[in-house]
């Protein structure tokens, strides 16, 4: 089971990461987040999501999802300037959380879906 | 302000180069609440100074909906009156997450300067290397400079290093709703812009019962009837103006939202690519985005082609003048095609003086978007009941657009997440008479 972002659907208004970084802090902050509304290209419009799981990374483009393994080239940590994702916590589906994911309770659009 | 807050005022003195931080007092909290409530008064106590002013709300960057909003407040050289420039997209939870929750600029630099606030850092900087640079330009150059592509900055470009009052402050690329002139202002202060980027935490008081709050309100606004509908291009048709809608809808690309603001008002066009492509496209600049229905009524106004008149939108973005304006001015004086209007950028002024205008931008429709607000459907006069959205949202740190849709978002709702965020119990009392005042 793993959480998983219809990136056309998204609107890149990051509650998701915000949210995610809240089930982390018991606080506001985003650099504990392991799911990250990537927007580095903002003059191209080209946004979408990339969270990170125990093994991959999920990266949610518009074109389409793409899993890439840890460990493979590329990596996808250039995605969260902020922070690489590589170095973030993996999802853990909010475990303790009353309530479920906290990222797809606080999508406004349901984008976001666990399967 | 130990939660949702960082507790700083940041006071910048240009002429003298100096920053310096003063605490900000529990006591103006409960007094002024925060976001322009705090504003007006930090203006006001630095009011010989030459101020400008920035906030956010409480509520800014959390997970209450809609909550993306900062504000910068000055007095604005077109009306002479004191106004609030709204600063969402991401800049305004950027803003929060720097480490102040108000800066107050004052002054005037001897030599071109920016701002650059980060983790509760303040640096004034020298900025000659971008005076001169457009706004598209200067946004790059600080982005590279700092290795850091999610910056968020509030920019001038000519337009404002030549003073005019048609000058916007930009976030990012995008223009805003600054029909202040407030980038005249900055250009006054020789102040090239801030670059922003913050990597706080806010505590919470009552972190579990804000959140079961918001949820709620989350969980009413998605049955709100606004769902299905997307874009600048529904809210132009809201407006009436279906023509509009018609007019660019071949040209969006995909419409995207402020921080946490569940409608997406932001319309990105394809210009130089197809509209309908889904990858990254090889071209770096191949669109605009579009904040105000005002700006794509312009556009349509303008007589030209909607391809024409949207790359003669680019360039105002880019030069850094208010385009609804600059669009408007061009088609008075009869010029018809993007190569008049492009020339005429330079030398372009405001013909009339601008009369009395409310205090709020009017890039928010003067009226309830798809939302009945119960304030009777025949009724044609929504300013006074606009006035107190605007001037809560602009109190509380929430999206200025979504406060028309949105009746689930009340004062009562605020207050109630304020006093779970803080443990601050604002009085109803307190609460009208700073929006009567800020209304005023
Ligand atoms: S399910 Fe929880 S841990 Fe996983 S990405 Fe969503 S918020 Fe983060
Ligand atoms: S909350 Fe939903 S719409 Fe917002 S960035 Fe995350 S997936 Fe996209």
């Amino acid at each position: 089971m793993g959480v998983r972002v219809n990136a056309l659907t998204c609107t890149g208004c990051m509650a998701c990461e915000m949210a995610c970084g809240y089930h982390r802090d018991d606080a506001f902050a985003l650099l504990s987040s392991c799911i990250v509304a990537y927007r580095t290209r903002e003059k191209k419009d080209y946004f979408g999501v990339i969270l990170k799981e125990e093994d991959s990374l999920v990266i949610a483009r518009p074109e389409g999802m793409e899993i890439r393994k840890i460990g493979d080239a590329g990596g996808g940590g250039g995605d969260s300037s902020a922070k690489p994702m590589l170095l973030r916590e993996s999802c853990d589906l909010c475990a303790g959380m009353d309530g479920g994911p906290m990222c797809a309770r606080f999508c406004p659009v349901d984008a976001i879906s666990v399967e | 302000m130990e939660y949702l807050s960082s507790g700083k005022i940041l006071i910048v003195d240009l002429a003298a180069g100096e920053t310096r931080e003063e605490e900000l007092e529990d006591d103006l909290i409960s007094k002024r609440i925060g976001g322009i409530g705090i504003t007006t008064h930090l203006l006001g106590n630095y009011k010989d100074q030459d101020p400008i002013v920035m906030g956010c709300g409480l509520l800014t960057g959390t997970l209450y909906p809609a909550s993306d909003l900062s504000i910068i407040t000055a007095k604005s050289p077109v009306t002479k009156t004191v106004c609030h420039l709204p600063v969402a997209l991401k800049a305004g939870i950027e803003f929060k997450y720097c480490g102040f929750d108000y800066l107050v600029i004052l002054g005037k630099s001897a030599n071109p300067s920016m701002l650059w606030i980060h983790d509760g850092v303040a640096d004034l900087m020298d900025a000659s290397a971008v005076w001169g640079k457009d706004v598209w330009q200067t946004t790059d150059a600080w982005r590279k400079e700092m290795g850091d592509d999610l910056i968020q900055t509030l920019v001038i470009g000519n337009c404002g290093e030549r003073c005019s009052d048609l000058a916007q402050v930009s976030v990012n690329y995008w223009g805003s709703g600054d029909i202040w002139g407030f980038g005249s202002l900055f250009g006054e202060k020789r102040l090239k812009g801030i670059a922003m980027r913050g990597m706080g935490l806010l505590e919470v008081a009552e972190a579990e019962g804000f959140v079961d709050h918001s949820i709620k309100v989350l969980s009413a606004l998605k049955q709100a009837p606004w769902g299905g509908k997307t874009g600048i291009t529904d809210i132009v048709t809201a407006m009436g103006r279906q023509d509009v809608s018609d007019w660019m809808a071949p040209m969006v690309h995909r419409n995207s939202s402020s921080y946490n603001v569940p409608y997406p008002y932001s319309t990105f066009l394809y210009l130089d690519e197809d509209p309908a492509l889904l990858k990254e496209p090889e071209g770096v600049e191949p669109g605009i985005m579009i904040t105000s229905p005002y700006v794509a009524i312009a556009a349509k106004d303008s007589g030209m082609s909607a391809s024409e008149a949207f790359k003669t939108i680019r360039s105002c973005l880019r030069y850094g003048i208010d385009p609804e304006a600059a669009m408007q001015i061009s088609a008075a004086e009869g010029k018809k095609t993007r190569g008049e209007m492009e020339a005429a950028l330079d030398s372009m002024s405001r013909k009339d003086t601008v009369g009395s205008r409310p205090p709020f931008s009017h890039y928010c429709p003067g009226h309830p978007l798809f939302a009945d607000f119960g304030t009777g459907k025949d009724s044609g006069d929504f300013e006074e009941w606009w006035m107190r959205r605007q001037a809560l949202a602009y109190l509380f740190g929430v999206d200025p657009m979504f406060m028309l849709m949105s009746p689930e978002i009340s004062a009562q709702s605020m207050m109630e997440a304020v006093r779970l965020g803080t443990g601050v119990d604002i009085s109803e009392e307190t609460l009208n008479f700073l929006v009567t005042e800020l209304c005023a």
